[in-house]
Formats: C-alpha cells, structure tokens, sequence
C-alpha cells in the first residue's frame, strides 16, 4: 500500500460558535481554510485529506463523566470534532498515512473528567476521547502527549493524572499571568503516576529560541526516556507574537520546526486565536512540516513586529530546563517517597470554574494507592450557578483494575449512595467500557 | 454575432466528439438526430476527420446552414500527451508558503510583491524583476502571470501582465486569475500554464478549422465544448484553450441529460466505448460537478468537469491470459473478432455468450475458444469474461461512491445530516452499453435505461450543450470592495447595507456583461457556491466576507435558447 507522510483531518466548523463574537466562532479557521486551500496543500501527493467521523457517546464517556449527563451539555460540532481527532487515529494506525493532523474545532484541553459545562472554550477533550479509543479499539499502551498551547491543558492533565502509562508534558505561559493559573512544577501526578504530569512553565516573551532549548534538552530527551507507544501534540497555536489572548513570541517557523522536531504521531488543533495573522502561517506550516515538506518559505508577512527573546527570559528558562531535568531524573524517588507518605489514599480537594456559565465546581477526588493497578479513584462533585445546583458521588474504574480496586469502587458508591446525600451515583468502569447509572 | 432559428431554414445543429479511436457526429433538428456518422479518427491530422464528418453531414442533409457547429474535441489533451506544446515564461509570485518550485510543471521565474489572503497589497512587485523575467524568458512567444491570492485581488496580476506587453509584446499572455477564479494558487498557476502552452497550437487548429469551413461556403457559427459540458464560442475558447481537455466524457455526460428527457432519477450514467467506461453520478436529473479541477500529465489544475471515474473496459478491451490470471484490457488491439479483429475482446465474450447480436457469431466462439482453457467451453469461457468486465465495472462504480462518500465537508450540519448517495438508475451510452449495462444493473440490483441512439449520446450532447460561464465574485465588507476574478475587476462596494442577495445581483450583472461581451445566451443561472462569514474584530462586526460562484446553468438548449440578442 503506497503510505502518504501526512493525513489532514480539517474540520472548520462554519456552522459552530459558542456565541457571535467569542473567539471560538465561525471565522476562526476561515483564513487558515484560505491559505491551505490557496496553497494547494490539499493536492499534494504527500497529504491525504479525511473527513472527520461522528465520535459516539460511548466514546466520550470512556473519559469523561457529565452531570446529569454528557449528552446534554455538548452540541453536534462535539461530536464532529472528536470524531476529527478519532478519524485522524484511525487513519494512523491502519498505517494509510505516516501520522495525521487533526485541524478540527471545537477544542478540548481545558475539559477535565468531570463536566457541568463549558470551561476555557473546551466541554470534551479531544486528546483524551482518542487516546481512549486508540487504547481500546488498537491496545496501544504508553502514550506521551505534548501540549504546545500556550495555556496549561489542565483538563487533559485532570483526565490523567493518575495514569502512569500516560506522559503529559505541557509548556505554557507561567500560570501567574495567564489563564487557567495552573500547571506549575509541582503538579507532577499523584503517587501511582509521579512524574508523568511535567509542566514547563515559560515567561512571557519567550521566543522560537526559548522554545527550541526546551524541546532539545527537555522534552525530546525525557521522550527518548520515556518511550511511548506513540506521540500525541495538543497543537495549540496561541504561543504566536500575535495571538490577543496571551503574551508570547513564537513564530510560524517555530512551530513548523516543532512539529519537525516532535514527529508527533497525531496532532490535534488546540486554541490559537490570531485568526489572520498567524493562523493561516502556523497551519500551513505545520502541515508541510508534518508532510516532510519544505517549510522554510512560511514567513508572516508582519514578521517584524515579533519582539526578541530578553536576556533575562533566555536566562529563566535555563534554570526551568536544569530543573525539570532533575526531576526527570529524581522520579523514581520521588514517587517512592509520596507513596510512603500518603499510605493508601491520596486525595485533594480543589474548585473548578467553568468560565463560560459561571459554573462553581467544588471537587473532592480520593484515589487508592494500589500496589497492583493505578487505583480507583472517587469524585465527589457540587456545581452551583445562577440557574443549578447539581451534584454527584462518582466511582472510576481505570481499564486495568486490580479485582480489589474494581469491587471497592462498587462498594463505596453503593455505600455513598445508601447515605443519599447527592443528586447523581454513577461508576465509570473502563474495565467494560461503560458509565453505568446507580 | 446572434443567429435566430428559422432564418437559416432548418434549426439544424451539427454536433461533433472526437474519440480516441473513432469521431461521431450528429444533426440534430427539433430535439431529433437527423443525420449520424462515424468515421476513425485521423490523429495525426484531426482537422481531417472533422471535415470528413461535416461533408458527409451536408450531403446527408442536403444543406450548410447549420445554427451552429460543436466541437468536442482531443486537440488540446493530445497536444500535451504529445509534448507538442509552446515553450512558457512563466512568472510566478507566490508570497510566503509552500515552496512550488519543483512542483510545477517547468521552473517558474519567481517575482516579489504578494497579495495576502484579504487581498490586502502585503508586498509591491518590481519592474525590475520582471523586465530580467522578460530577458531570462527572450526565447517565449508566450508568457503566464500568476500570482498567490491574486483571485482576492487582481492588481499585481495585471500590472505584471502590462509590464511583460509593454516590454516584449508577446503573443499571448495568460493570467491565473482569468483563467481559474478559485482559491488554490497551484491550479490556477498550472491551468494558466498549459493554457498558454498550448495557445498558439490550439490557434492553428481554430483557424483551420475556420478557413476549411468557410471554404465549403459553411459560414456557421463554430463552438467548442468544455470540460464542464457547456459550450464557448470558437472565437472564446482561443484565449481559453485550456477549457477544451476532456470534453469527451463531458459531451456524452450533457448528451444523457438530452436523451433522458430531464427525467429526475438519481444514480449512475455509463458510457462504455471501446476501451473505456466513464462513469458519472446523477441526482435528481443532474450530474454531479467535481469539486476539483481534472489533472493533466500528472499536474492538478482548476478546469472544472463532472464527476467522473474512467476504468479501462469497453467493447473492444483486449481479453487475455496473464500468469494464469484472466485480464480485461485496459488495451485495444482492433475491434472484436466477430467483426474481423484479430484478438479476443470483451464484445465477443458478450456475442458467444449470447448477450447481444453482433458481426459473426461463429468468429466470437472461435475467440472465446482460443481463450479457453482445456475443459472448458466456449460458453464457460464467455461468461468468465463477462462476469471480469462487469465486476470491474461494478468495483470502479463502488469507488466512485467512496470517493463521494469521503468528500470533506467543513460544516457541522452537512455532516450530521449527510444523506447518503442514492443508486437508483443507470443509464447506459456508448457502443458497448447494451450488452454491458443490463448486466451491470442486475449485479447491482437497481434498473437501467439505454435511450435510443444512446451510441452516440457524446456527438449529441456536442450538439445541443448550451453554452457555459462562470465567475465568482467575492465581497469583503470591512474592507470595502469586491472582486471578480474571472473579469480581473476590484470595484468599490455600493454605500450601505451589502448583503448576499446583493453579492448575487451584483454576480448576476456581471455574468450577464460577460456573456454579452462573448456572445453568449445566458439562460438559468446556478450559484455553484456560496459562503458568508461575519467579521468580528474586538467583540464588534465589523463586516462580512461574501463569496459567490456563479454559473450559466450547464445543460441541453431549449427551444429559441440559440437566439441571442
Ligand atoms: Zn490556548
Ligand atoms: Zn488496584
């Protein structure tokens, strides 16, 4: 079978908005639909353009838990755009192309497992909903995820912090100064999976250069360590000069030569909000550097205006490097020791808001420190808005379960349930491949 | 520069498909053929069976007043496939992106200044630069301009254009742009190019034809066919000779639409010729348009054409044996032994095996007994044959459909509440579709229709194709102005409010202008495309962009429809 380099699942969604004028609307990919289409990109014999299939909502709640339920906080364009990202896996992993972009809105890093609505633009997490599928339809194992969107993807980092087996190393502006404020060092996954959760907090004003420091001597190296059964790009396009909605200095060259470097297996659209000057650049960019094409001659035309890296900025982002690496290299210890000092539970307790309701989450998540399987794990969730107080008492059963972790889970919800003091009981059992309803 | 019916007597239209083997040609008189002939085509010289055909049609009709003559014709492919093509300065100005420089089909001349995907002037090109374009191409008779984005705004196109004339006044210069109104700079650059590659011999053969005619004392007006089965005046089609590629599958495609009565089925049209089958898909009565240009020697270009599939069975297809593996085609080695050919082919399969009547019964079971292998009869070996054409018909209808089905769509909706495409008729054309097509129908479970003279369905639908045109016009509100591309205009928007309607009305006048400027009836319009997006800057609207294709409705003349102005 003749394999093409670059499999292009794009999906602009013309008909999707999440109101009129926010920047998730139907304009946002119409350059970028330009500059590809004029390009002629989707002629080349190099690239295979796919049409996104329609995810099921089996496939969503193989990650996330909605409530009341999944089916009622997204819409169609939900269900499109992680059907992008699966059809875009599929196409890999049937070995038609080499690896694939999936070029699709509505995005998905912000969405944790637990949803009540809308938060940071994102409902379901594109990434996560793949991985998933890819891990029950292909069996594949270790999977590392690079989030190069310039906000922390804390969703996906929620959906796998306890997962060993799961790599998440995102890079993004220092969560002091940008939305959703977290994803700084010391998030670094609960005892089971130490160390799999990496963040890379970056100063504002980092360049292509800064970047490219980290990417060699950070994440390229811990990638080789780590060894994944394959790689996955949370390609978010907001680091750019120009993007409104954050403070950084990378250009389209830099991240074509990012996705030269990462040889991402799949990546998958994240934010990126300057929709005319940089989005049209950035994508066409990557898509040659994904094809194995010449890249060098992507170049915004208002290039200028990209400020250059200070002194100071190139200067803290060494000392980040020299720290991560050391972690990197201390994991092992480190994991052993949270172990010791959790006993059999480790838990915490945090609020979540989803911005785009003015949905306050309160969230209690408890997970076992089973020596055999990553653990059960239990959320305990109330969401308060104008309009709903909702609540539910949440069981999860990851896909290798010990029996002891399986029937617990059972056994706690049930119990929970008897005491009756929230609205919804449900257990995720990835064991079956369902979210089953008490 | 009008004709009216009736005042040349005889409403006849002489209509005209050059084959690869053969060229048909009919007169059609009140939706009827009145006149058909056939004769092989004379490759070296296709002047030559053009008036072969067209004396044997005076003759036949007793008369020269044709309202007009059509041709489809294979000048302009075999003109490529035969490298007999003019030497091109091409001149390109791609801006920032993809790197085209081994892409096309000769290295272009790279010039500065772009325009950016507003159509905003991001970077001015230099006089300079192309006066050296000029001395680097001294040797071209004929230059090609393109630019990226020129389509959003033409200026740099046409100044580049000016310049190359007022330095070198070649004989013809193309232009992306005019050439392709659509979006992808790479199509637009590669149609220009073999436009211009093949202009000066495309010229010859036009004036040829010409002269040749009015030499006979036929002074009829002369139109070539497109790609897109509409027809342009020959006068046209000499500075758009691109538009002539492929104008086979299109003519017999416009041909079914007349033969079929405008009946509203939805499926399948299968024209099975000598040694191809072209497949076209059908909804409610229409063909389905491409949504990419055709490809030529290998390179991609915008020329728009129906949706076609070709796979290499017909009637004459060379049946063989090749490592124990039966093969059918895709080559011809003379027509079927029962009509005194030398080899095996499919039609003698269809003739031993009883299927249709055809030439010598005795010589197609001889055929099918060379073919057979010991044990095996004559029979057995026709219905072997048979089953391999049609299962290969059938597996190129089944990618056909696949393809259609995989066709991006970049809306929500249209992937929701996609339909899936409906097989409920085929209709059979072409020589070999009376055996072939009934067989094909029952393998697929659906029903067939073989209209009367469907043999010559191509030379028919030369004949009654109207003519065709389009442009897109493209609005950007917050910016202020409009382009069409196709006319190389950039106007001004009206004062207040612009809307879609408006977008259509302003197209609508432009495509009439057009049409009027190249004599051409406009009929039924279609808007082939259309997309509105606000602008939203800050939290406010600040405008919208429009986009709209608009096209002189591809499809039969109606009765009067020839009377122009
Ligand atoms: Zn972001
Ligand atoms: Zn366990």
């Amino acid at each position: 079978m003749n394999v093409q380099k670059l499999g292009l699942v794009f999906f602009p969604a013309f008909d999707w908005a999440i109101s009129p004028t926010h920047p998730e609307r139907e304009e946002r990919l119409l350059y970028t639909r330009d500059q590809i289409v004029e390009e002629g990109l989707l002629d080349m014999p190099a690239i295979r353009e796919y049409k996104p299939k329609i995810a099921k909502i089996q496939d969503i709640e193989r990650v996330h838990v909605g409530v009341p339920d999944i089916a009622s906080l997204i819409t169609n364009a939900h269900l499109v755009s992680a059907g992008g990202a699966i059809a875009a896996a599929d196409a890999v992993m049937k070995k038609e192309v080499q690896r694939a972009f999936a070029l699709v809105r509505p995005p998905g890093h912000h969405a944790m497992r637990i949803v009540h609505g809308t938060r940071g633009f994102c409902t379901i997490n594109m990434e996560a909903i793949m991985i998933e599928y890819l891990r029950k339809s292909y069996g594949i194992g270790k999977v590392a995820i690079v989030d190069t969107d310039v906000h922390h993807g804390d969703g996906t980092q929620d959906i796998f912090y306890h997962d060993p087996n799961t790599l998440f190393i995102s890079f993004h502006q220092d969560g002091r100064t940008l939305y959703p404020g977290t994803g700084f060092t010391n998030e670094m996954g609960s005892p089971n999976a130490r160390g799999t959760t990496l963040n890379i907090p970056l100063p504002p004003g980092t360049t292509d250069r800064g970047l490219h420091e980290v990417l060699d001597h950070l994440i390229m190296p811990i990638l080789g360590d780590f060894k994944p059964d394959i790689i996955i790009n949370s390609a978010g396009q907001d680091n750019h000069y120009s993007d409104p909605l954050a403070n950084m200095a990378i250009t389209a060259q830099g991240y074509a030569r990012l996705a030269d470097t990462l040889k991402a297996d799949i990546a998958v659209l994240e934010g990126g909000y300057s929709i005319e000057d940089a989005l049209p650049y950035v994508n066409v960019g990557i898509v040659l550097a994904m094809a194995g094409m010449d890249y060098s001659k992507v170049i915004e035309p208002n290039i200028a205006d990209c400020p250059s890296q200070s002194s100071s900025v190139t200067h803290y982002i060494k000392d980040v490097i020299k720290e991560r690496q050391d972690m990197w290299g201390r994991k092992e210890k480190l994991q052993r020791e949270a172990i010791m000092k959790h006993g059999e539970f480790w838990q915490t307790e945090r609020s979540i808001y989803y911005d785009d309701e003015g949905i306050n989450e309160q969230q209690k998540e408890r997970v076992r420190i089973c020596p055999h399987c990553s653990g059960y794990v239990i959320i305990e969730t109330k969401a308060r808005s104008s309009l709903h107080y909702k609540t539910a008492y949440i069981g999860m059963i990851p896909q290798k379960a010990c029996p002891a972790c399986l029937k617990a889970a059972y056994d706690v919800v049930h119990t929970a349930k008897k005491q009756g003091s929230y609205q919804h009981y449900m257990v995720q059992n990835k064991q079956e491949d369902r979210l089953e309803k008490l | 520069m009008g004709f009216i019916p009736g005042k040349r007597g005889d409403n006849m239209f002489l209509g005209l498909d050059v084959g690869g083997t053969f060229t048909d040609g009919v007169v059609v008189a009140d939706e009827k053929i009145v006149s058909m002939v056939k004769t092989p085509t004379t490759k070296e010289n296709l002047l030559q069976c053009i008036l072969t055909v067209v004396d044997k049609m005076v003759e036949d009709t007793g008369s020269k007043a044709f309202e007009r003559i059509a041709l489809s014709t294979t000048i302009v492919t075999n003109a490529i496939v035969e490298d007999n093509i003019d030497q091109v300065g091409l001149c390109i100005m791609p801006g920032p992106g993809m790197n085209l420089n081994d892409i096309l089909p000769v290295a272009p001349y790279i010039l500065s200044g772009y325009i950016d995907h507003r159509g905003r002037e991001m970077a001015q090109p230099n006089k300079e630069e192309v006066l050296s374009a000029c001395r680097h191409f001294s040797s071209c008779d004929v230059f090609v301009v393109s630019g990226k984005f020129a389509v959003r705004n033409p200026c740099f196109e046409s100044a580049v254009t000016d310049w190359i004339q007022e330095q070198v006044s070649p004989m013809h210069i193309s232009t992306g742009g005019k050439v392709s109104g659509s979006l992808n700079f790479l199509r637009r650059t590669n149609s220009a190019y073999y436009n211009g590659a093949v202009w000066r011999h495309f010229n010859a053969f036009a004036t040829a034809v010409e002269e040749a005619l009015k030499m006979r004392g036929i002074y009829s007006p002369v139109f070539v066919l497109k790609a897109d089965g509409g027809t342009l005046p020959l006068s046209v089609a000499r500075n758009y000779p691109v538009e002539a590629i492929f104008t086979g599958p299109a003519a017999s495609t416009i041909g079914i639409m007349g033969m079929n009565d405008d009946a509203a089925v939805s499926g399948i049209s299968l024209d099975i010729g000598g040694t191809t089958t072209d497949i076209a898909l059908w909804q409610k009565g229409r063909p389905l348009l491409a949504k990419e240009g055709a490809a030529v020697d290998g390179h991609v270009t915008g020329v728009q054409g129906f949706r076609l599939k070709s796979v290499g069975i017909g009637g004459d297809s060379l049946v063989f044996w090749e490592n124990h593996v039966l093969k059918v085609g895709p080559m011809r080695h003379g027509p079927a032994m029962a009509a005194g050919g030398p080899k095996p082919t499919v039609t003698d399969a269809m003739v031993a095996a009883g299927f249709i009547d055809f030439g010598d019964r005795v010589l197609a079971v001889k055929a099918m007994k060379l073919l057979a292998l010991q044990g095996q009869s004559p029979e057995e070996m026709a219905s072997q044959v048979v089953d391999k054409a049609v299962n290969g018909i059938c597996q190129a209808i089944a990618d056909l459909l696949d393809e259609q089905a995989a066709e991006p769509l970049y809306h929500v909706e249209e992937i929701i509440y996609e339909t899936k495409f409906v097989l409920e008729n085929i209709i059979g054309v072409g020589g070999g579709a009376a055996g072939l097509v009934p067989l094909v129908a029952k393998k697929l479970g659906i029903s067939y229709t073989l209209p009367e003279n469907g043999r010559v369905a191509n030379a028919f639908g030369a004949a009654v194709a109207r003519s065709t045109l389009d442009i897109t016009l493209r609005a950007d509100t917050a910016e202020g102005y409009y382009t069409v591309a196709e006319l190389g205009i950039k106007n001004r928007l009206p004062r207040g409010k612009f809307s879609l309607q408006n977008a259509y009305e302003l197209a609508e006048k432009h495509l009439a202008e057009l049409a009027q400027r190249n004599g051409i009836f406009i009929g039924e319009t279609q808007i082939i495309q259309s997309e509105e997006f606000n602008m939203v800057r800050g939290f406010t609207t600040v405008g919208k962009i429009m986009t709209c294709r608009l096209q002189v409705k591809p499809g039969v003349l109606q009765y009067g429809e020839e009377e122009l102005y």
